[in-house]
């Protein structure tokens, strides 16, 4: 009985800890765009290696998280969901870092008059992120506080819509002064950065499934 | 020959726990929060407990409706009713032991000319009805209060399966040591007035003549969950489990302490000490109080169509059961007594004892193979849990060393 309760026990901290990566990565994520915006490379190379030191702890606890789950026959009747949160999340970190790799190897040439919108951006899709991991504590915890936590997760990924689309129509019709392959860049960065807002809405999606399923 | 004319018994209890063990245990089986081999060892055990310590009270009453006084009787009816469950399963039929034992005995009666006691043939219909509905009420009242303490302690679901698969663990125990202790009059029962054994003292506790039929039974049980539940278990069981894990554990529950309640002396007991009514300690169908359960929790949660084919098929088997069995049984017995030319019974004054002078003396030959037997089992488990223990935890040392070299090589 002690063995299968400190199994749990572990299981439910690596979960946590996963959590924790995704919210952390997020958060540098925010920090790493703002840095780079503000052009100070060193604090944006150190903030780029803690998101990829962060991902890669991501995935070896979604690979413990998923083999304690299998070999202790942990979570049977929903194992498959929380596998795919998991993954759902994990898919998160992972355009965080694939983002911040763009930046550092592309090093797009930010119009200073979009430094604001662009900060605002990622700040938004991050927030998106951001709030999805309250509600995936919840599922474990409260499943049917779960739904009115995603409600945040929904706002924040259409502002994020909103703000691209202004940034993009903003580049190609306003911006006259710079060429269209500069234009082209741009866009590919807004995109990459609003990826995140997109991921987190897939999540949530699953989440507000899952929620109901155990609610029932 | 003793011994053969108790094969049709073993093959009756063979049959049930191939059968039933799926009732206690499928749910955790059929969801994977249980290995097989876990189940098999638990149920296995359980079962033997309950038969051989509790399966007096239910035999008693089938002991009322039918006293078997011949071997040869014995023997027919428990084949009669083995081969009513085999053809009826064979047609897909909804069947229960319990109900083809009963139809076998009074087709017994009819034939040897005693009096089949309607005030205990009521009793146990009595019995067949309301194990269902009591089923039902047992399993709403738990899923109720599963539901409020899941609302009120805001457990980890972690820690919630958890506790659900200890619980489903523990309640399967239970629930084979309940189906043991219910079910074995099923298997046993009509041997038990043509056997009289030696007792059986094994110094820490002794075995009477009942108790060692019993045990008979209880290993012929735990033989057909070790060798033939395992289907049944992953696809029956999975069945009903297609409810919540929760509703999974509160119907092993409900269904448990319905056949525990009407098997337990000590219950019985305690109502009549506080001037209540006697439990009627019959024999009842686990498949049919599992029915009642589900159905209750579907109640619970308002469901608005209830099944009413598997009510219709429910009902038709508390009819076609016995007769088709006590038929059986009758005709059965017409041919062993006049072509076989074996004794299969005799009419008694009605409240005789019970009493067999053939059984008497075979009986000792018996009770040390029983003996030995009984010894074989405890060592030959004893080496198999411990070579489970080992095998587990090899599995966990391997696995656990695979994990470290994928991430060292990944480095």
């Amino acid at each position: 009985m002690a063995l299968f309760t400190r199994t749990t026990k572990n299981l439910i901290l690596k979960i946590d800890e996963f959590f924790d990566n995704v919210e952390l990565g997020l958060l540098v994520f925010r920090e790493g765009v703002k840095s780079y915006i503000n052009k100070d490379m060193e604090a944006f190379e150190r903030h780029l290696f803690k998101v990829d030191t962060l991902e890669g702890n991501a995935d070896k606890l979604q690979r413990e998280i998923e083999n304690e789950m299998i070999t202790h026959s942990i979570l049977p009747q929903h194992r498959e969901d929380v596998t795919r949160l998991i993954d759902e999340l994990d898919e998160i970190i992972d355009t965080v870092k694939s983002s911040l790799n763009e930046i550092s190897i592309e090093m797009p040439e930010i119009p200073d008059v979009l430094n604001k919108d662009l900060v605002s951006l990622a700040n938004t899709s991050a927030n998106s992120g951001e709030e999805l991991i309250p509600a995936a504590r919840a599922y474990f915890k409260a499943p049917y506080t779960v739904r009115e936590k995603l409600l945040k997760v929904y706002y924040f990924e259409s502002e994020t819509d909103k703000i691209s689309r202004n940034i993009r129509k903003r580049v190609f019709r306003e911006m006259k002064e710079i060429d269209l392959a500069h234009k082209n860049h741009l866009r590919y960065i807004i995109h990459h950065i609003e990826n995140i807002s997109d991921q987190a809405q897939k999540a949530a999606d699953l989440l507000s499934g899952m929620a109901i399923k155990i609610l029932l | 020959m003793i011994l053969f004319f108790l094969t049709s018994g073993l093959f009756l209890g063979w049959s049930l726990g191939a059968n039933d063990a799926s009732n206690v245990f499928g749910s955790a089986v059929g969801s994977k929060m249980v290995s097989f081999r876990k189940a098999a060892i638990i149920a296995s055990i359980a079962v033997i407990l309950g038969a051989v310590l509790q399966g007096a009270g239910a035999s008693g009453t089938l002991g009322k409706l039918g006293s078997v006084n011949a071997i040869g009787g014995s023997f027919t009816l428990a084949l009669a009713a083995a081969v009513t469950v085999y053809m009826m399963t064979k047609f897909s039929l909804p069947v229960s032991t319990t109900q083809a034992i009963v139809g076998a005995i009074i087709g017994w009666n009819l034939f040897t000319g005693n009096r089949t006691d309607p005030g205990t043939l009521t009793k146990i219909i009595a019995t067949w009805i309301s194990g269902p509905v009591l089923g039902a009420v047992f399993a709403i009242l738990l899923y109720m209060l599963i539901k409020k303490i899941k609302k009120s302690a805001k457990l980890h679901l972690v820690i919630f399966e958890s506790y659900l698969k200890t619980g489903l663990i523990i309640a399967g125990a239970f629930g084979a040591y309940s189906l043991g202790a219910n079910n074995i009059a099923n298997v046993m029962g009509v041997f038990l007035p043509a056997f009289s054994l030696q007792e059986i003292d094994l110094r820490l506790f002794s075995l009477s003549s009942d108790q060692q039929l019993f045990l008979l039974g209880g290993i012929a049980i735990a033989v057909g969950i070790i060798t033939y539940s395992r289907r049944v278990m992953e696809t029956v069981g999975s069945n009903i489990v297609e409810l919540t894990s929760e509703a999974a554990l509160v119907v092993v529950l409900a269904q448990s302490l319905v056949l525990f309640m009407f098997s337990s002396t000590g219950l019985s007991d305690i109502l009549v000490k506080i001037g209540l009514s006697p439990i009627p300690l019959v024999p009842v169908s686990s498949s049919q109080v599992i029915v009642g359960c589900v159905i209750g929790i579907g109640l619970y949660k308002g469901a608005r169509n209830i099944n009413f084919r598997l009510l219709g098929e429910i009902c038709m088997g508390w009819f076609a059961t016995p007769v088709i069995s006590g038929l059986l049984a009758f005709f059965s017995l017409f041919f062993m007594k006049n072509i076989f030319n074996i004794e299969v019974g005799y009419k008694t004054a009605y409240g005789m004892p019970r009493a067999d002078a053939m059984a008497g003396i075979a009986g000792e030959g018996i009770s040390h193979i029983i003996k030995y037997l009984l010894l074989g089992i405890l060592i030959a488990g004893s080496i198999l849990i411990l070579y489970y223990y080992f095998l587990e935890r090899k599995k966990t040392r391997e696995l656990r060393a695979s994990e470290e070299k994928f991430w060292r090589n990944l480095k």
